[in-house]
């Protein structure tokens, strides 16, 4: 069994009225990346500041590296990078002083912290930028620069609270392969996000919060399986008649059948050949048809049979 | 020393706000230091007048004599062209025409459409000047309208009028009893204009940076404890503060024309005092966490409405009971008390010095206190553990 290095009990923090986290539990093992996704708002932020001890709750326990974290616990301080989710970095200093001075409220020793930030500086990709501002780089470069000022220190937990919004995907693919590249040499990882590929792509293990909740949690495939969906079945198809569709509901493993007028919906849950037979319906029937595919669940319809509502926008 | 660095190193960006404020104070103290004893910037320049009397009365000739004391009176041919020439090249400032019937409006206490005058533009003396001519025809007809005869109102008047600006000019430095120089008086006096706006408008900024909720979550996540975080930000700002003080006491010391001695040592103290009181302000104003906007325009309500009410801009003789009044809450009421005994313009009264000392002390030891309860108010609302 790996040590613990995050667990949480039964917390609860209200604000005022609003209850931001409802008997939340956590449990995070040495080296895993662990996923916390859930929509905006759901408490995602919260419970990071939480964990830090940067806000109070009304009740339960936190324990870090098996010690009580309190405000002023600095020996578990000392072993943590943070990553916030709104970029806090100063304008008036520039990339190399911004990571050397977060660098340096760990390191105090200034060779081995000029050895850090060079090595930050070169993790993140920002060698050219050495001397810029903030106010100068792009959107990427300043998500990089803020990762840069939160892990230069090498910590063994490194908690990340929506590193990538508003940034391009290629840079995204970039900060992901980083986490992981950090995961590998040693470091446990939380990572927050509201993308469900980003967390599908990178984590180990996943809980998924809504309203201050954990409604769910385990590896991507665990949670999976805790629904009855296997496979969702689209066809772009006009004037499909009632009695047809109803056929198609009566279909071993079909579990839903939904039709808007140009687009066929087919639930499946287990079941290996849903989708010739679905065809082999519409083609008894002579009928022509657009385009079909055939999607596995995501997280998203994981999130979608618990709460009854998708995780995000679509064009979110 | 991560906190000090940063606090220094953001603070070279923000220095050229200070500078800026530097630069105006220079440019006054410059034109002080050039205007000998600090008095020609507040007198009546003399003008070259062309009067054309329409009037022709001994009321109008009374006037031209009057014009003639502080001024000097030319002579043009009444010409259009020749007087846009005299003006273009500088012949003449200021031309006046007295209007037909000024004697007979005077005496009817009408006081309006008396005058006709050119300039070639708005400088100070010729704005003056109308000034002049409308307290002039005023005073005149007061006195008339008070039972006095033409030729006795009109001599009262100018009487009046010439010794007004005596008053004005009367109390600057020239005393036996000044400790300071005349211009190391008036710089003294600006100087808690200049201080206060200094280190508002450099250090709110960087301890607001500093302080920035990200920056500060991001701080507090780390091994550094808020103590020594603290101790860093407190030494870094005293180091500043004393830097500004420093420097200003410099100059003053060299426009005081040598080191100061004696009691003049007071008025460094009462500084000293000030600069600590405009610290203290500093940080209560940034617990509030104020946008940059609203820091700038507190700045200002603060730095000018102050220099306003107690004396700075103002002589505190000129203010009104009730201005004075209401400035005594404010220490730079008492900042200008002290300066004003060095001066030389209030006999000096050495309990009153430490009185008005103590109570600026006591202002920096309140504000101080206030940022410290408002910070903690602030914090508690948010509920977060950490400040
Ligand atoms: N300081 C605060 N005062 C009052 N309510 C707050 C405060 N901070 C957060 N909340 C509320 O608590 C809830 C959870 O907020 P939180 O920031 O943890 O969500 P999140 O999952 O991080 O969302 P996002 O994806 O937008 O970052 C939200 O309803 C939010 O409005
Ligand atoms: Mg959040």
């Amino acid at each position: 069994m790996k040590n613990t290095v995050v667990k949480a009990e039964n917390i609860i923090k209200r604000y005022g009225d609003l209850v931001a986290l409802d008997h939340f539990s956590l449990e995070i093992s040495e080296g895993e990346i662990f996923g916390l996704l859930g929509p905006n708002g759901s408490g995602k932020t919260t419970t990071i500041n939480c964990i830090l001890s940067l806000l109070s709750f009304d009740k339960g326990s936190i324990e870090i590296f098996g010690k009580p974290m309190t405000p002023t616990s600095y020996d578990i301080k000392k072993n943590i990078g943070v990553i916030m989710q709104n970029v806090a970095v100063f304008d008036e200093l520039t990339v190399y002083e911004n990571i050397d001075y977060f660098c340096g409220l760990y390191i105090t020793d200034k060779a081995q912290r000029k050895q850090y930030v060079d090595e930050a500086v070169e993790f993140v990709g920002l060698e050219d930028f050495l001397r810029f501002r903030p106010k100068k780089l792009s959107g990427g470069l300043l998500r990089r620069l803020n990762i840069a000022c939160g892990i230069a220190h090498k910590p063994k937990l490194i908690i990340l609270d929506e590193p990538t919004v508003a940034v391009d995907p290629q840079s995204r693919n970039r900060i992901l392969e980083g986490i992981e590249e950090l995961n590998r040499n040693g470091a446990t990882v939380i990572y927050t996000s509201h993308y469900m590929e980003e967390v599908e792509q990178i984590c180990t293990r996943i809980a998924i919060m809504d309203k201050g909740k954990k409604i769910a949690e385990g590896t991507k495939d665990e949670l999976k399986r805790m629904i009855r969906n296997t496979e969702t079945v689209t066809i772009e198809i006009l004037g499909l008649e009632d009695r047809i569709k109803d056929r198609i509901s009566t279909l071993p493993h079909v579990y839903s059948t939904e039709y808007d007028g140009t687009k066929l919906t087919v639930g499946c849950s287990g079941g290996k050949h849903n989708l010739v037979r679905i065809l082999g319906v519409l083609q008894e029937n002579d009928l022509s048809f657009g385009r079909v595919y055939s999607e596995l669940p995501t997280l998203n319809d994981v999130f979608l049979e618990i709460t009854g509502k998708a995780l995000r926008d679509k064009e979110d | 020393m991560q906190v000090f660095n940063a606090f220094m190193k953001i603070m070279k960006k923000k220095v050229v706000i200070s500078v800026m404020y530097l630069w105006v104070f220079a440019i006054i103290g410059i034109a002080i230091a050039f205007s000998d004893g600090g008095t020609a910037l507040f007198e009546q320049n003399s003008l070259r007048i062309c009067v054309f009397d329409e009037d022709n009365t001994p009321e109008s000739r009374a006037l031209c004599d009057f014009l003639d004391k502080d001024n000097e009176l030319v002579t043009l041919e009444n010409d259009r062209d020749i007087i846009l020439d005299a003006l273009y090249y500088d012949r003449v400032n200021y031309v006046l025409t007295i209007k037909k019937g000024y004697a007979e409006k005077l005496a009817a206490g009408n006081t309006d459409d008396l005058f006709e005058s050119m300039k070639m533009h708005d400088s100070y003396s010729t704005v003056y000047m109308g000034q002049i001519l409308n307290e002039y025809a005023g005073t005149v007809s007061a006195f008339i309208a008070g039972g006095n005869d033409v030729v006795t109102s009109v001599g009262k008047a100018a009487d009046v009028l010439s010794q007004d600006a005596e008053v004005n000019t009367a109390s600057f430095g020239e005393e036996d009893n000044a400790v300071l120089s005349g211009n190391a008086s008036l710089f003294f006096r600006y100087l808690p204009y200049i201080i206060l706006g200094t280190v508002m408008s450099t250090l709110c900024p960087v301890l607001l940076k500093l302080g920035k909720k990200d920056i500060r979550f991001r701080t507090n996540c780390s091994g550094l404890s808020p103590g020594s975080y603290m101790v860093q930000l407190f030494a870094a700002s005293t180091v500043f503060i004393t830097a500004v003080w420093l420097v200003f006491m410099v100059i003053g010391a060299i426009i005081n024309g040598g080191m100061y001695s004696g009691t003049a040592w007071l008025a460094v103290l009462n500084s000293f005092i000030y600069t600590l009181f405009s610290a203290a302000m500093t940080v209560f104003v940034v617990s509030f966490e104020p946008s940059n906007l609203v820091l700038t325009i507190l700045t200002q309500i603060f730095t000018l409405s102050t220099s306003f009410l107690c004396g700075i801009f103002i002589q505190q003789e000129f203010l009104g009971d009730s201005v004075l009044a209401a400035a005594r809450f404010m220490p730079t009421y008492w900042y200008v008390r002290v300066n004003r005994m060095l001066a030389g313009e209030e006999p000096f009264d050495s309990s009153l010095a430490v009185t008005s000392l103590l109570i600026e002390t006591a202002f920096a030891a309140a504000f101080a206190v206030l940022a410290v309860l408002v910070r903690r108010a602030w914090y508690g609302r948010a509920s977060a553990v950490t400040a």
